[in-house]
């Protein structure tokens, strides 16, 4: 567990460290929709923003505004404090209104040589689809044009490959909770989740097999109940830690640092159409539109093989996307008979844990557990 | 779902705007002093309110078309329940024109009712965002989208067959709110997107989403939109965007003869009535008005203390003590950048060049525009900059709606870069632009009045010491 507590202590971490010792550019991207295998195709180090449950936003508040989301003005904070300076280049994605300001406050503040715009659709139709192809291969063009890269369906596909083979030991662990036994709590998914965007592929492999390695031997924790957790984006790993000490266990999510991460379905077979299906197609996120049916059907399957008590939704403060999906989820999810907190919080605050942890202490006693 | 606001919404925020507007339009075109003050007295306060501001006489007579305009606006939907036809609600930065194409199709505009309902119902729409929030919906939503969606949700008002999500991609909040409504009411959505790419490809995708949303309004109407019908529109059309830049014009002038609350009776034309014989006949008393002014000896020696320009949202809860205050202290109010949408005439050539400049202007419609750019910072600054140079503003103030997290998120860089390219300061305020209960009118006059006295009339003073 030292790498692992390392690569969610530190954003600047070893792997960092020795990347740019190798001379290997390491490039920023923020949302689960960057096709991160094109990077990875192109000899790149790709390394997903992060702000580790840091809740201090001096500097990136004189850019984005108190009413922007607590998440985008922390990792904004990071980008203007030096912390991540070692980033060659960085992505944009549309992922929301915040995260778009995150990242033009960040090009005009301290801008960056590269800076690329992967304008991701908000729907998942066929002419979305088409739309997306031309911003991956738009990408691979940015790529090879500014790092000399040479991006080919090869590269891709042992790219794709690696990435496959990631997500089959990531559904491994986290389904591992779901038979009876558990012996990973949530918060250490969300180490994996969030460790996951920080080290190159082939090195995340080689952790995972040896997290895998350690399972067997593992002793089961107890916990009074199985909940699901979801909604905004967050890394604060020490959060769920701090709410899963009160005995309510994290058994299934849907962060976008956590369960939904892995969700790769995808028919065809040319790399870069490939790449467009699994990022647009599986990504589960209230930011897309007209399939609200897919993403409920994806949260109520997991609650049922989780065997799921209760669940806990969140929203960071000014998250208009979780915070209104989330009413309507939880109608739905109590409609299936699953008792539902909701949660509105302040991303690393960690003077409002005493609020959420009397509110979820509340919650497992309502659950009569 | 919580009794006692239902209870209190019992009667939705259309219906009670419908009833209002039932008799105001039965109102004489011209009404004498006393029987506006016999009007005012009859009226609850908060309708009294911004009836006093609406009907005075300086504006009077585009005040009484603008009401005919939105009455028949409101009858139309009314109708359509009726007669069959399919009623399609669309937010603000959606044009309407398409919709007034089809036989069958009524449009009716989110944000223009609920500022109607703030503007003439007593207790503004304040039960119907109570009703939203006891539903555990957060109060970090847009009021302009939460007030008569709240209204809707209460199962107790009138009901769309259809709503256009027109904001994806151009405001989270916006196209959120609809879609809930949309799930939980089970209405069916048409999703216009709009991709964040200037460039001519950008475009190409943006054409391609409003020919497959045309289809889905086919599907919807039961009948092909008809060339005569889109051609009848596009004339009309073409008469607004006339009309439009002939306001325009005159806002150059100094003074301004434009009156500050025209340009909340231009964007209500803009969202609802664009392409109809009503909002033309808006435009052109709003035009009439102008023109008397500005032929006025009176009124062209007036005094500006300033000319100020609103770069987002303004605020449309007090029309008294907002731009009737302004005017009384010679603030001349230019408007918001709800105005920005920057029309251009179409070609009426043939159907296709019809919908290819209905889908520009679509594309360049508000919000859609600025904060569904490629850049949301560089578009909206330009577009003030560009407002700044032409109208002569002296000051620009953003009203700092909290809901507006696209805005909010570049503000900071939109005041720098605007005072950078200008010289032009920036008021920032923050405040609800359709809730009272949040900061209350006083407070913002209270701001306006010392960023006028003491940074825009002091910076013009040391400005003429140095010339």
């Amino acid at each position: 567990m030292t790498v692992l507590n390392s690569l969610t202590g530190v954003i600047k971490n070893e792997y960092v460290q020795q990347a740019r010792a190798r001379g290997q550019k390491i490039v920023g991207y923020a949302c689960l929709a960057t096709p991160r295998e094109v990077l990875d195709a192109a000899g790149l180090f790709p390394y997903r923003l992060k702000a580790l449950g840091k809740g201090e936003t001096e500097m990136a508040d004189a850019y984005l505004s108190r009413f922007n989301c607590g998440f985008c003005r922390s990792c904004l904070q990071l980008g203007l404090d030096g912390t991540y300076d070692f980033l060659d280049g960085i992505i944009e994605t549309n992922g929301c209104d915040h995260l778009r300001g995150m990242f033009e406050n960040w090009q005009y503040a301290a801008p960056r040589s590269f800076f690329h715009y992967v304008r991701v659709p908000h729907l998942a139709d066929a002419d979305s689809m088409r739309w997306f192809v031309e911003e991956i291969e738009l990408l691979i063009e940015a790529l090879n044009e500014h790092f000399g890269a040479d991006v080919n369906d090869y590269k891709l596909n042992k790219a794709i490959e690696i990435q496959d083979q990631i997500a089959a030991k990531m559904r491994r662990i986290y389904e591992s909770r779901w038979g009876g036994e558990i012996k990973v709590s949530g918060h250490e998914i969300m180490s994996l989740m969030v460790a996951e965007g920080s080290l190159p592929a082939p090195d995340f492999v080689k952790l995972l097999d040896g997290f895998i390695g350690t399972l067997e031997d593992r002793k089961p924790i107890n916990c009074r109940a199985r909940l699901f957790m979801g909604g905004a984006a967050t890394d604060e790993i020490g959060l769920i830690a701090e709410l899963e000490q009160l005995g309510g266990l994290m058994v299934a999510d849907s962060f976008c640092f956590g369960g939904r991460l892995f969700l790769r379905e995808a028919v065809a077979k040319a790399p870069v159409h490939r790449l467009a299906e699994i990022y647009l197609n599986n990504l589960m996120c209230p930011r897309m539109f007209m399939n609200y049916p897919q993403r409920k059907a994806f949260i109520l399957e997991m609650i049922e093989k989780a065997a799921v008590d209760g669940a806990v939704l969140f929203h960071n403060k000014f998250c208009d996307l979780h915070g209104i999906e989330n009413v309507k989820l939880k109608m739905n999810l109590e409609e299936a008979g699953l008792p539902v907190l909701l949660l509105e919080k302040e991303y690393g605050a960690g003077a409002d844990i005493g609020r959420l942890k009397t509110r979820v202490q509340a919650f497992l006693e309502r659950l009569k557990r | 779902m919580n009794s006692i606001s239902k209870q209190a919404s019992q009667t939705g925020l259309f219906s009670r705007v419908y009833s209002l507007f039932s008799v105001l339009k039965k109102l004489p075109p011209q009404l004498s002093e006393e029987e506006l003050e016999g009007l005012i007295k009859v009226l609850p306060a908060d309708s009294a309110n911004s009836m006093k501001s609406l009907l005075k006489p300086s504006i009077q007579q585009a005040s009484m078309t603008f009401i005919q305009m939105l009455s028949t606006a409101l009858e139309e939907t009314k109708a359509a329940k009726q007669s069959g036809k399919k009623v399609v609600l669309a937010p603000f930065n959606f044009p309407p024109e398409i919709i007034h194409a089809f036989d069958n199709l009524v449009p009716i505009t989110t944000e223009v009712l609920t500022t109607l309902g703030v503007v003439a119902l007593e207790g503004q729409g304040e039960r119907y965002w109570s009703y939203a929030m006891g539903l555990g919906l957060p109060d970090h939503l847009c009021s302009a989208n939460t007030i008569d969606l709240g209204s809707m949700l209460s199962g107790m008002d009138f009901e769309p067959d259809a709503i256009i999500s027109g904001c994806v991609g151009s405001c989270d909040v916006n196209s959120k709110t609809h879609e809930f409504v949309s799930l939980l009411v089970g209405l069916p959505q048409i999703a216009l997107e709009k991709p964040p790419d200037n460039t001519a490809r950008g475009l190409k995708i943006f054409k391609n989403n409003y020919y497959k949303m045309i289809r889905q309004l086919e599907e919807l109407a039961g009948e092909e939109l008809k060339d005569e019908n889109l051609r009848m529109v596009a004339e009309k059309v073409n008469r607004c965007t006339e009309l439009y830049r002939d306001l325009w014009e005159l806002k150059k002038q100094i003074p301004c003869p434009v009156p500050g609350i025209f340009s909340l009776f231009i964007c209500a034309t803009r969202f609802a009535m664009w392409g109809r014989d009503e909002g033309i006949k808006t435009l052109e008393s709003c035009l009439a008005v102008s023109r008397r002014n500005f032929e006025s000896e009176a009124y062209r020696s007036r005094e500006e203390a300033a000319r100020v320009f609103w770069i987002y949202l303004s605020y449309y809860y007090d029309l008294v003590r907002f731009y009737d205050w302004m005017e009384e202290n010679h603030i001349s109010n230019m408007g918001d950048a709800l105005q920005l949408a920057f029309p251009e005439p179409l070609d009426l050539s043939s159907r296709e060049t019809i919908l290819d400049g209905m889908i520009e202007s679509a594309w360049n419609n508000v919000m859609t525009r600025q904060m569904g750019a490629a850049s949301m910072s560089q578009r909206w600054i330009e577009d003030i900059v560009y407002v700044i140079k032409e109208w002569h503003i002296n000051g620009t103030i953003y009203c700092g709606h909290h809901s507006c997290k696209q805005t909010w998120s570049v503000f900071s860089m939109a005041r720098n870069e605007v005072l950078k390219r200008t010289g032009v300061p920036t008021l920032g305020l923050q405040g609800d632009s359709w809730i009272r209960s949040m900061t209350p009118m006083s407070v913002i006059q209270e701001e306006i009045e010392q960023f006028v006295h003491n940074v825009i009339n002091k910076r013009g003073r040391r400005r003429r010491t140095r010339a």
